[in-house]
């Protein structure tokens, strides 16, 4: 997949920018306070955060680093997250670069932490995103990757990548834990530890952010109704009289390092 | 606001990886190997292959 599909995200993310921004869901939750445990930042190291969104992760480890790079390929996503930024913070560490996180515009070791927050699953080639991610991190730098957790079961996971796209056609794809670990290793980095969290998301504001109309938002509230026992408790649906009001999903983190030496 | 030499020292070209210069008006980076001028808009340097014109014709 090449310019095309970028420029799917592009337009999806630019329509939708604002509404990421102001999304609390995405300010400081569980996986970013286990981030920061697990990275312990400290005002000599030099983050880069990936396809950073509205700027909400930058935001958090600002004051901790001596800088943070902040990346995204939708240009209307990073200026609506320089302002949030700039209103939300009085940090001036944080400076915006609009890149493909599979040709990242950085130099090799250029940083000593790493963090892509719930962003891979737009990825055409994630095993290409790591082995960059690889080589800019310095040796013995830290990463966390936090990402949606595709399920083991086939058929669960069959309902997930369908909604998913229902939802937003820039989804390309999510993985399991064991694929995860599997590409982090095969990038050259060492997974230190893997974690789970569950995230409840209100089924309307979430169609919505997506952009998704009535119809779109109809179908969506059709196929989850529609589907087996087994989905409706792996995802935790709750419906009052034929629509869905709320569905668990999973996130999964990584955290892994590179290696010392060669 | 411009872009100061200590950032320009943790940018590269997103094709070569190969060191970047920023053009003496301040509105572009430019890789000479790849002889990429990438734009810069509203202050943030847009790092993308595709969007990046030839020296020389942007």
């Amino acid at each position: 997949m090449g310019r095309e599909f970028k420029d799917k995200v592009r337009e999806q993310f630019g329509r939708t920018a604002d509404d990421y921004v102001r999304n609390r869901g995405f300010a400081a939750t569980d996986d970013l306070v286990a981030t920061e445990r697990l990275l312990q930042p400290s005002s000599e190291d030099i983050l880069l955060d990936v396809a950073c969104g509205g700027g909400h992760t930058a935001l958090y480890f600002a004051p901790k680093v001596r800088s943070v790079v902040a990346s995204d390929l939708t240009m209307q996503m990073l200026k609506k997250a320089q302002e949030f930024v700039s209103e939300e913070g009085k940090v001036e560490n944080v400076t915006f670069r609009e890149a493909d996180a599979e040709d990242l515009p950085f130099p090799a070791g250029a940083f000593t932490l790493l963090t892509c927050r719930i962003a891979p699953h737009h990825f055409p080639d994630v095993p290409r995103a790591l082995r960059e991610f690889y080589r800019v991190l310095r040796r013995g730098g830290r990463m966390v990757v936090i990402d949606t957790l595709l399920p083991d079961d086939p058929e669960i996971a069959n309902f997930y990548q369908t909604m998913e796209k229902m939802r937003d056609p820039t989804h390309v794809q999510a993985f399991t834990r064991q694929q995860w670990v599997a590409m982090t290793e095969q990038a050259g980095f060492i997974v230190q530890s893997t974690q789970q969290f569950p995230k409840t998301h209100d089924f309307q504001e979430w169609a919505r952010r997506a952009g998704l109309n009535r119809e779109g938002i109809q179908r969506l509230n059709h196929y989850f109704m529609q589907a087996p026992a087994k989905v409706h408790d792996f995802f935790q649906i709750e419906t009052f009289a034929g629509e869905v009001e709320s569905y668990t999903d999973t996130k999964l983190l990584i955290y892994a390092t590179r290696p010392d030496k060669k | 606001m411009g872009i100061s030499r200590e950032l320009l020292e943790i940018l590269a070209c997103p094709k070569c990886k190969g060191e970047v210069v920023l053009r003496a008006d301040g509105a572009a980076i430019l890789c000479h190997a790849c002889q990429l001028a990438y734009p810069i808009r509203d202050d943030i340097p847009v790092m993308l292959i595709d969007e990046a014109e030839k020296i020389g014709e942007e």
